[in-house]
């Protein structure tokens, strides 16, 4: 089946069997990598991709549903001018991360919200629920949280 | 540019890392298994006839279809039969006796022992293909009884393989301990304690890509001990190690279980140079969840004397270990707990024993810890047991029975001998920090008040032992000086995800006196390094740190020696600082290394460098809050408090303790794999139903350390990492006694579900029994 898919501001024309999901079109058929599949079943988180400004496990959607649609994967987050986002520094600052599998998911559920909820900073406990949403097995997630906490911070900050 | 954190951080937030599954290779094949639901019974009639007709199938093959096959021809001549899974006789951590007649098969050929075990394979050009053909292949099972505990299986009514015991080993450390030393005790505290099988569960599964290329063999997977993967591919293939290389790439967390070979890396390597394409096998989540290796698996029978002061006169420890369905190496690791068995207090007899003892479960297998929690969760909980029957504080107790500080090195009853400790200092900082006597004045209210949910606290003050068994305690590495100035360090470790490329730069950097961007780390690969150990056993800051510090001064030295035949000094008026010789008389004749190296070619030292046994060691304390009525456990704080010797990062350090800290957690609330009577794992709902710590179950934790530095190591590092798996859970389940008080603390096994702690609650109270 013939879908176009737009990722990180790239235009996909693409030729996809449809019961494949997107996680796989993303890695196999765009060649972006940084999307990780760790349980293909919903549960981790760790291939969550924003789909029309949304967070969706990418392993639970198919591909040729986001026909038309607007894909943002870690391979975006990065400036046009090359510089890591506040959200990737923080992540860094933090020491959010270890092995780097679940990080993509982590990073796109976060980017999703600090986009959408310009006022994330002043209510930890909806970056709480970001956080407990996807799973990762080294860090303990608190650095993680400490990290979208700073990035918000200074998204807020930048904008006021 | 930015300044990352870490030097693996800028690849690894930009999605630029890459990790097995993300390598593209021309013409690569997927390999998918056809598992038996079955968890014991009689293989029959494997027919893959269909898969091999389904659209983008390569081939399709049993066990049965491998041996007819005649024997192709190149070098995989000598494959006429499917090789079994090379096991390991690491550091008497395994035996070849438990292993004779017991081998693991890669592919089953009569028997399917565990749930999950390989009765086909079939290859595809993509995974969705090979799916299409792996759910055409037929087969079927005639069960025969499953045994999913080591009780079920030792009385060996049902041999799992014909003629012989299912107890695989037998082994114990320490001498037995007279009767009359358990009668003529004031206090004698005894009780069973079950290990729950885990799922070591690092976020990528387990992985391998397999490139034939002439005669060689390019083998990427996500794995700790790359060389000994390269040894036993190798052997199994009938060819030398040379032609056989390994890469480590990024990887996906291990925590222990990515360190052996499985049968589905000796199916991918076998079919790679059969087909001459590559090969490979990206483990999903679901088959890892039927047949990854576990972790802990350990029925415990425990008893502890005390006199009337509290002194402890001994301990006893037996173990009754569910090594799975073949011998591995999880059928020496109880002896881990065994010689660890002693724990931090100067008993003056331990005797443990321990029966390995072969079911029908998934094998077991080192997860974080590996042997060491399960030593410490048996001795801590015996010891808060002993403080409330002597009516002593449970801090106290310990005191009074720890090592002293100037009594190291000390050889324990077990046969340890440990290297250094100051096991009060931690404990004081512990108790300090989580501010001990305000939760006793709380809890003491609170058994006043009828309305307060009960509180406990729980001690655990633990000693485990890092960078391995002896013969196994070194590890190979060089060091390299280019003419552009730059410093290649070489090392037969691994990382998956500890940060390696971070801590050791900077670390060789230091002992030559250059700026440590001029320093990197190349590892994972057997081509670059052709003899190593690799990461396992929290041993690579402690055996691999030293060994390139080791290797750094030999730079030292060997340019020393250079600069004395170029200016034709004695080589004692050549002095060595900040990267650059120069003669100690006159300052005049000085060069940077790399000047050094142009002027006189290549500098490149390899050597080999061997510390001894470690033995890190701390306090943690966790205070819980139980609702008898739903049976949850809320932890109100967590203290941990670490002592690795010098530290060489002490952010990683941090965030590994921390993250361990979770784990820790996790065995003693969540994480179990409940078997089915007909060995199948109950698991319907997949990761769902393996309770993994989140976010939303992180109490808060604070992690401290103390130092004692090791004089087995020049560095005095100790190793770090797996502290909080070792540690914790024992003090959080002692909270949960704490606080229920139960007269029957067997009661309380892990993991403690509300289940389990309901009817704790219920069940008759300490008080009540006397």
């Amino acid at each position: 089946m013939k879908i176009t898919l737009t990722v990180n501001g790239e235009e996909f024309p693409l030729d996809v069997e449809p019961r494949r999901i997107l996680a796989d079109v993303l890695r196999e058929d765009c060649g972006l990598t940084g999307t990780h599949l760790g349980c293909e079943h919903g549960v981790c988180g760790a291939c969550t991709v924003l789909v029309d400004g949304e967070a969706v496990r990418a392993c639970l959607m198919l591909a040729v549903q986001c026909d038309g649609g607007s894909v943002r994967t870690v391979e975006g987050l990065t400036g046009s001018d090359g510089e890591p986002s506040a959200l990737q520094r923080a992540f860094s600052t933090e020491h959010a991360l270890q092995c780097g599998f679940c990080t993509p998911g982590f990073l796109m559920v976060a980017a999703g919200a600090l986009e959408a909820d310009s006022t994330l900073a002043d209510h930890p406990e909806r970056v709480d629920h970001i956080v407990g949403s996807n799973i990762c097995r080294c860090t303990g997630y608190e650095p993680i949280r400490r990290a979208i906490m700073r990035a918000a911070q200074e998204q807020q900050q930048a904008t006021t | 540019m930015y300044q990352w954190t870490r030097r693996e951080d800028e690849r690894l937030l930009t999605g630029k890392g890459r990790y097995v599954a993300d390598i593209e290779v021309p013409d690569r094949l997927d390999a998918v298994f056809v598992r038996s639901k079955v968890g014991h019974g009689a293989l029959r009639a494997v027919d893959c006839r269909a898969a091999r007709e389904v659209l983008g199938v390569v081939g399709a093959w049993s066990a049965a279809d491998l041996m007819d096959m005649p024997p192709c021809a190149h070098s995989a001549a000598t494959l006429q039969d499917l090789p079994p899974v090379p096991h390991t006789v690491l550091a008497k951590l395994s035996s070849d006796e438990a292993v004779v007649g017991r081998e693991w098969p890669a592919l089953v050929k009569e028997r399917v022992r565990y749930a999950g075990e390989a009765v086909a394979v079939v290859l595809g050009e993509d995974r969705y293909r090979a799916e299409d053909g792996a759910a055409e292949v037929t087969f079927q099972v005639d069960p025969l009884p499953a045994m999913v505990t080591p009780s079920a299986a030792a009385a060996d009514s049902t041999l799992l393989f014909e003629g012989l015991s299912n107890i695989a080993l037998r082994g114990e450390a320490g001498k037995p301990i007279e009767d009359k030393v358990w009668q003529d005790a004031a206090a004698v505290v005894e009780a069973r304690y079950r290990q729950n099988l885990l799922m070591p569960t690092p976020m990528e599964c387990r992985t391998i890509l397999a490139v034939p290329e002439g005669d060689r063999l390019t083998v990427w997977s996500g794995h700790q001990m790359p060389h000994r993967l390269r040894r036993e591919l190798a052997a199994l293939l009938g060819w030398s190690q040379e032609q056989v290389r390994v890469v480590v790439p990024d990887t996906g967390g291990a925590f222990g279980s990515k360190s052996a070979s499985f049968p589905e890396f000796v199916m991918v390597a076998f079919l790679a140079v059969k087909l001459r394409r590559p090969v490979r096998w990206i483990e999903d989540r679901l088959e890892s969840m039927l047949v990854a290796t576990r972790g802990r698996g350990q029925d415990q029978h425990a008893r502890l004397a005390a006199d009337a002061d509290g002194r402890l006169l001994a301990y006893e420890l037996h173990i009754d270990a569910d090594v799975g369905a073949y011998p591995h190496l999880g059928v020496g690791l109880p002896m881990q707990t065994a010689w660890m068995a002693t724990g931090a207090y100067c008993t003056p007899q331990v005797h443990a024993t321990v029966r390995s003892i072969l079911t029908n479960t998934m094998l077991t297998y080192p997860y974080r810890g590996a042997g060491r929690p399960e030593a410490v969760i048996a001795l801590e909980r015996s010891m808060d047991t002993m403080a409330r029957r002597l009516g002593i504080d449970p801090a106290e107790l310990r005191r009074r029975n720890f090592i002293p500080p100037e009594s190291f090195p000390y050889t324990t009853p077990t046969g340890r001998t440990y290297d250094s400790g100051e096991y009060a200092r931690a404990l004081d900082l512990a108790l300090e920090t989580v501010e001990y006597d305000m939760w006793r004045a709380e809890q003491a209210r609170r058994r006043t008040d009828p309305t307060a949910k009960p509180l406990g606290i729980g001690l655990s003050c633990y000693v485990e032992r890092s960078g391995g068994e002896p013969g196994g305690l070194h590890e190979f590495g060089s060091i390299e000086v280019g003419t552009d100035g730059t410093i290649t360090a070489r090392c037969g470790a691994a990382s998956s995800g500890q940060s390696h490329e971070t801590v050791f730069p900077p670390l060789v950097a230091k002992t030559l006196g250059v700026d440590e961007q001029r320093v990197r780390l190349i590892e994972g690969d057997t081509d670059e390094q052709p003899q190593g150990l690799g990461s396992f056993a929290s041993r690579t800051a402690q055996v691999t740190g030293a060994m390139l510090q080791h290797a750094s001064q030999l730079v030292i030295e060997e340019a020393k020696q250079r600069a004395a035949n170029l200016w034709d000094l004695p080589l004692e008026q050549v002095e060595w600082s900040d990267g650059t010789v120069h003669a100690a008389q006159d300052g005049s004749a000085a060069m940077d290394i790399s000047e050094l190296v142009k002027a006189t070619g290549p500098l490149r030292v390899e050597d080999r460098f061997e510390t001894g046994m470690e033995f890190p060691f701390g306090t943690h304390v966790a205070v819980a809050e139980v609702d008898p009525e739903l049976g949850t456990v809320q932890l109100l704080k967590v203290v941990t408090v670490d002592d690795c010797g010098v530290v060489l990062n002490p952010d990683i350090v941090h965030a590994q303790a921390f993250g361990s800290a979770l784990q820790g957690i996790g065995q003693a609330l969540y994480e179990a794999i409940p078997y089915g009577d007909n060995g199948v794992p109950i698991l319907a709902n997949g990761l769902l139903d393996y309770l993994l710590p989140t976010y939303t179950e992180l109490p808060p934790i604070e992690a401290k350390d103390t130092c004692t530095p090791s004089p087995s190591s020049p560095l005095g590092a100790k190793g770090a990492g797996e502290s909080g798996c070792i540690g914790l859970p024992a003090a959080v389940v002692n909270a949960v006694v704490d606080a229920l008080q139960p007269a029957d603390c067997d009661l309380l096994q892990m993991p403690l579900t509300p289940d389990v702690v309901w009817r704790a609650a219920r069940a008759p109270k300490l008080e009540e029994a006397r």
